[in-house]
């Protein structure tokens, strides 16, 4: 009990701290000015209502579990070719991306590699996959070459390869959950992240990673379970109302792919973490984090770094505080919910049982975070497809494009964003309440009084999101 | 860093923020003080064990 009130008190002394700083003025690029008829935290109010009434609907229109155990339906068979077809598509852009890196332009927005990497690879694969399912493991590139060399071996052999080893169950998904960690800890900290013959050398390491793992543990368990991108970008397609395999294109009630997902250890982390790691993007990009930035460099300085170092030490810690801030809120829900009933699952497993719900929460954050990223950003690859190195070639005739900034309003922006916050809040509290059906035996009252927790979780993830956004958009 | 008290127009209106989650903890409180209280004058369990087996996979 005592530790429970531990935590509750260092969390909300965390959040406290966090908004008690004293702001400043501090530009904020993208963005334009709002023109919204309320006030921004009035959207929060707003929020929060919606997942109540949301709750509430729930609780008395939900009586039964609809989405965990449903079947899916066949819609059309997959052609044999699409798959490594799709896969040497990956291998090309991933290879085009690569020497891009390393011979075109070194100026971030005349190089191919980082508008691919940071904008179509991490925020378009995750949106496209909520529509269209695990489009990722279709282009995989990595999963394609090792695929091929397999299959070349075992033509050109007798034996083929050796079988590979059991991968170990203890390790789970936490190789996945590291590799998300670096990625995000290259986008948010490292001072060479605009350099792109840097994101291809980090790159050709990530891939050089995966090989390693794919020929020690197999290609379909790597990819299932180490695979960082390959697992996060499932997760969010587990979401999607299209399953692809390889006889059959599947449909499906959309979010019903994340009941049945398998928590090994390391997903709660990973999930944690992309929601942890997003907050951190808006948070160090809002007036609070100015403010405190600079006088942390300061000590760094003082203790003897460079400037440089100095920076990423004190942006390594905020990414690594804010993700614990986060994961210290989950927590707090979930040692809440087990006050409910004492007797039952520690914590650590209802952790666990409910960490799928958290899921539609992580893309929500994405999409908020990073739609004008896409939206604006998004738009240099007119110009990179027709002169993917920045040496003045043109293609295909685009290279005289430009990023239109006034295509869609600041305001549109922010409504997009409130209402990925609320989509995707809305859709975690349906998953929380399936699950809490199905562990109390479809007993809806008890079911909802279980969940409680769940809906103060949620709203303080709402909360939050939003609060984030408006410092950042101030 | 500058005294918080100084810029309290600007830390108030991020303190809005956190109000309807503040509510919502209050009136679930509230609620559950009340099933509590229900519970010991009935003398039935206020939730029943889950069960301690894994979700379907």
């Amino acid at each position: 009990m005592h530790r429970r009130r531990l935590l509750a008190l260092l969390v909300f002394a965390g959040g406290a701290m966090l908004l008690a700083a004293p702001d400043s003025a501090l530009a904020h690029g993208l963005v334009g000015r709002q023109d919204l008829p309320i006030p921004k935290w009035l959207f929060a109010w707003g929020a929060a209502a919606v997942l109540v009434a949301s709750f509430a609907g729930l609780a008395v229109l939900w009586p039964r579990p609809r989405l965990e155990g449903t079947s899916e339906r066949r819609l059309a068979g997959v052609p044999r070719f699409l798959d490594p077809l799709a896969g040497a598509l990956g291998v090309v852009i991933f290879v085009l991306v690569i020497y891009a890196g390393f011979a075109g332009s070194q100026t971030t927005t005349n190089n191919l590699a980082p508008t691919v990497i940071f904008v179509l690879f991490w925020v378009g694969i995750p949106i496209a996959s909520l529509f269209f399912g695990d489009v990722f493991k279709a282009l995989n590139p990595w999963r394609a070459v090792a695929r091929a060399v397999a299959w070349l071996v075992t033509k050109a052999g007798r034996g083929g390869l050796p079988a590979p080893m059991a991968y170990p169950a203890k390790v789970g998904r936490w190789p996945a959950a590291i590799a998300i960690l670096a990625f995000a800890w290259v986008e948010l900290v490292y001072s060479g992240r605009g350099d792109p013959s840097n994101l291809a050398v980090l790159a050709l390491v990530y891939v050089a990673v995966q090989f390693v793992g794919m020929s020690l543990y197999g290609i379909g368990a790597w990819n299932r379970y180490g695979d960082g991108f390959g697992v996060y970008f499932g997760l969010i397609a587990r979401m999607a109302p299209l399953r692809w395999s390889r006889p059959a294109l599947f449909a499906r009630k959309p979010l019903s792919g994340l009941t049945n997902l398998d928590v090994v250890p390391g997903t709660v982390a990973l999930i944690l973490l992309i929601i942890g790691t997003t907050s951190f993007d808006g948070f160090s990009g809002g007036p609070t984090w100015g403010n405190i930035a600079p006088e942390l460099t300061n000590v760094f300085r003082v203790i003897g770094f460079g400037q440089a170092t100095a920076l990423e030490l004190v942006f390594t810690l905020g990414l690594v505080a804010v993700t614990l801030i986060v994961a210290a809120l989950y927590r707090l829900g979930v040692m809440g919910m087990q006050t409910i009933s004492p007797q039952g699952p520690a914590a650590p497993e209802l952790a666990a049982r409910f960490a799928h719900s958290l899921v539609p929460i992580g893309l929500a954050y994405v999409v908020a975070h990073y739609f004008s990223l896409l939206a604006y950003e998004g738009q240099r690859m007119a110009y990179l497809i027709s002169d993917p190195l920045g040496d003045g070639s043109n293609i295909f005739g685009t290279s005289s494009a430009t990023v239109d900034y006034t295509w869609i309003s600041a305001t549109a922006i922010w409504y997009v964003q409130v209402a990925a916050l609320v989509i995707g809040h809305v859709a975690g509290l349906v998953l929380a309440h399936e699950r809490a059906l199905v562990c109390f035996d479809g007993d809806s009252q008890v079911a909802t009084r279980s969940q409680y927790w769940m809906l103060i979780v949620m709203i303080a993830f709402t909360s939050l999101g939003l609060w984030l956004l408006s410092a950042a958009n101030s | 860093m500058t005294v918080p008290i100084a810029h309290a127009g600007h830390w108030l209106v991020n303190v809005l923020y956190v109000a309807p989650l503040l509510v919502v903890v209050g009136v679930l409180a509230w609620q559950s003080m009340k099933d509590r209280r229900r519970v010991k004058q009935s003398g039935e369990p206020i939730a029943r064990r889950p069960p301690t087996e894994p979700p379907p996979a």
